[in-house]
């Protein structure tokens, strides 16, 4: 697995978006065990110190549990994997609205071309698979 | 101890193939020297005898009979002699410029090992003493090896078989590097450590200040040198011969150990303050 | 914790270091960072007490440095300090001889990490592999600190991302490192905190997570406004 962080965030934050993403997305399922704060550091090249703190501020938002002495899991919690998802949603369409809004482009002509590549994405999704 | 001990152990094996090789070298070189001198005097006798018709006796009282000086004076013998005082005295300083000049820089760990940066000293300091003790012994050990070449060559009424002390006591270059009175060795040897531990302080001036070091370097030599021999100057030009000589001696022996402890102390201290990689 | 209190260092006239004051804490990666020559490599000297400071005081844990440190502190210098003809056992014999905090089961495992092998003799290992034979010497040894000059510099970059791998592994563990590099790029990521040397002096010093937290920058951006600024 590898991950490009970027210099600029605190790389505690990208390994808990990393984390978000893969929960949202259900690639990582509720209660599947995750990998030790070592093994994270050791996975994606940062600083365990750095893997450690991500790990605290992910448990502190319930994001993932850790019971004394075994392998932290993903929370079973439904309302917080919604939450995520729903953040991860509005974190996207955020970026995509602050992208969009210079281009200036009309609401409705917008949302077409949006409802038209949204479809169009799944065709291609659909059509590899058939492969 | 027990790192000081390591240390010796750890230098020495630097430096064994160098000093077996030298070994190796006295060894053939005197042989071959007793050969070829052996063999001289046996042509010279040849023609005498069989050429100039000379008789035994008058041969033996022209050119008198063969001892092991003929052989002692020859540069096979007293080179290699002379090539392994060399190589202790050229050792003195490479055994602390390896260090630091060496393909990897050595002092990095010498210097942080867990143990007084004057083990190192001492260690070197002991490993200058082994190899100039262990050339006297393998000298000492040769000898009779060599003389009984001579004797298989030289036929009995031809030659004078002389002791390893015989030898030394009749010649004085090789009485210097061979002391026959147990005090003289002491004193000599003695004088010898106290000036490698004086050479071993002006290394470390000089790789603790660089250029200023080897001034400092050069001041404390002449001021150790002037220690050890004011109880002498004092002596010969301030008191007249005051002093009997037992006590010159010791006072002399006092100056000498003065140096020495000096010289420790002061090595110690640009060791652990003052030395630079 | 190393403390560097006051630092000031001169060679003949000139300052070299002035008044450098940082810490590096234990179990985390403090990195000094600082173009070629602005004595990098002699502030690790001197904490190693492998060269002599004219001011200020180095404590480690509170205390000055003695010949028991050496079993506390290590160094790596940027080249193997290891006589050339040994072997790289011999050479781990060595150190097992001398030091009692010499972890021999550390220095097999790293023998198998770095993928060398026991009976190449040092002068025969290319660049990167005398560099991963280095730094086994140092990190084989129980020690608190480790310091590590430039460990990056002049390998290939396989022998880098091995090397780098190293300091998110059990054999960095809970100890405080130093290192030095002149091109963080390599281990911007690996790093807790950043001492930025500037004209021989500390221009900065910072946690890098707070930073990019606090001010959304990156340790190169902070380097930018030192030597760009």
């Amino acid at each position: 697995m590898q991950l490009k962080f970027n210099t600029r965030d605190p790389v505690y934050m990208q390994v808990i978006r990393y984390f978000k993403t893969q929960i949202a997305t259900g690639v990582l399922e509720p209660g599947e065990e995750i990998p030790s704060r070592r093994e994270i550091a050791n996975m994606f090249k940062i600083n365990p110190n750095t893997a450690q703190r991500a790990y605290k501020e992910m448990e502190e938002q319930g994001l993932i549990r850790t019971e004394r002495n075994f392998p932290s899991k993903i929370t079973r919690d439904e309302s917080v994997i919604q939450h995520v998802r729903e953040e991860l949603v509005v974190t996207a369409v955020n970026d995509f609205v602050d992208a969009i809004k210079p281009v200036n482009v009309p609401l409705d002509e917008l949302l077409d071309l949006v409802k038209q590549k949204y479809a169009g994405a799944d065709d291609q999704k659909g059509g590899a698979l058939d492969d | 101890m027990k790192r000081y001990v390591k240390l010796v152990n750890f230098e020495f094996n630097r430096i064994a193939k160098v000093y077996a090789v030298l070994l190796g070298i006295i060894l053939t070189s005197q042989i071959i020297g007793v050969m070829i001198t052996a063999n001289g005097y046996l042509k010279k006798a040849d023609k005498a005898m069989n050429e100039d018709m000379m008789s035994k006796a008058e041969f033996l009282q022209m050119y008198g009979q063969m001892d092991f000086h003929n052989i002692a004076y020859s540069i096979w013998f007293i080179g290699p002699i002379a090539l392994s005082v060399a190589a202790v005295a050229f050792y003195i300083f490479l055994i602390w410029y390896r260090d630091w000049f060496g393909k990897n820089t050595f002092a990095y760990r010498l210097l942080t090992l867990p143990t007084a940066r004057l083990n190192v000293f001492f260690a070197k300091l002991t490993t200058i003493v082994l190899m100039t003790f262990g050339f006297i012994a393998f000298q000492f050990i040769i000898y009779p090896i060599e003389s009984t070449v001579m004797k298989w060559m030289v036929p009995k009424d031809f030659r004078i078989d002389l002791t390893f002390h015989e030898l030394t006591q009749q010649m004085l270059d090789l009485g210097l590097l061979y002391p026959t009175e147990p005090m003289l060795f002491l004193l000599h040897y003695g004088i010898g450590i106290i000036a490698v531990t004086i050479l071993f302080t002006v290394i470390l001036f000089e790789r603790s200040f660089r250029w200023k070091g080897i001034i400092f370097g050069v001041i404390y030599s002449a001021v150790a040198g002037i220690v050890i021999f004011l109880p002498l100057i004092l002596q010969e030009f301030l008191l007249n011969g005051y002093f009997y000589p037992s006590e010159l001696i010791r006072l002399s022996m006092l100056a000498g150990v003065i140096v020495l402890a000096g010289s420790i102390a002061l090595s110690g201290y640009l060791l652990n303050k003052k030395i630079r990689i | 914790m190393i403390e560097v209190k006051n630092m000031v260092k001169k060679f003949g006239f000139k300052k070299v270091l002035d008044d450098v004051s940082f810490t590096a804490e234990k179990g985390q990666i403090t990195c000094l960072i600082g173009v070629n020559g602005v004595g990098k490599t002699t502030i690790m000297n001197a904490i190693m007490n492998l060269t002599p400071i004219n001011g200020g005081d180095i404590l480690i844990d509170g205390q000055k440095l003695n010949k028991h440190t050496y079993e506390k502190v290590t160094f790596i210098p940027d080249a193997i300090t290891m006589l050339p003809q040994m072997k790289i056992g011999e050479a781990m014999e060595f150190m097992s001889d001398f030091y009692d905090s010499w972890n021999e089961a550390r220095a097999n495992d790293m023998i198998d990490f770095f993928r060398l092998n026991k009976n190449d003799r040092i002068n025969t290992l290319s660049k990167g592999n005398t560099a991963k034979a280095n730094l086994l010497m140092g990190l084989a040894l129980d020690v608190d600190y480790v310091l590590m000059d430039e460990p990056f510099s002049g390998i290939d970059m396989f022998s880098r991302e091995q090397i780098a791998n190293v300091f998110t592994s059990h054999l960095i563990e809970d100890r405080g490192v130093i290192i030095t590099t002149h091109e963080i790029q390599d281990i911007e990521h690996l790093i807790d905190k950043a001492v930025l040397l500037d004209n021989g002096t500390v221009y900065r010093s910072f946690d890098v997570e707070e930073l990019r937290e606090n001010e959304g920058k990156s340790i190169v951006d902070v380097m930018r406004e030192v030597y760009q600024g």
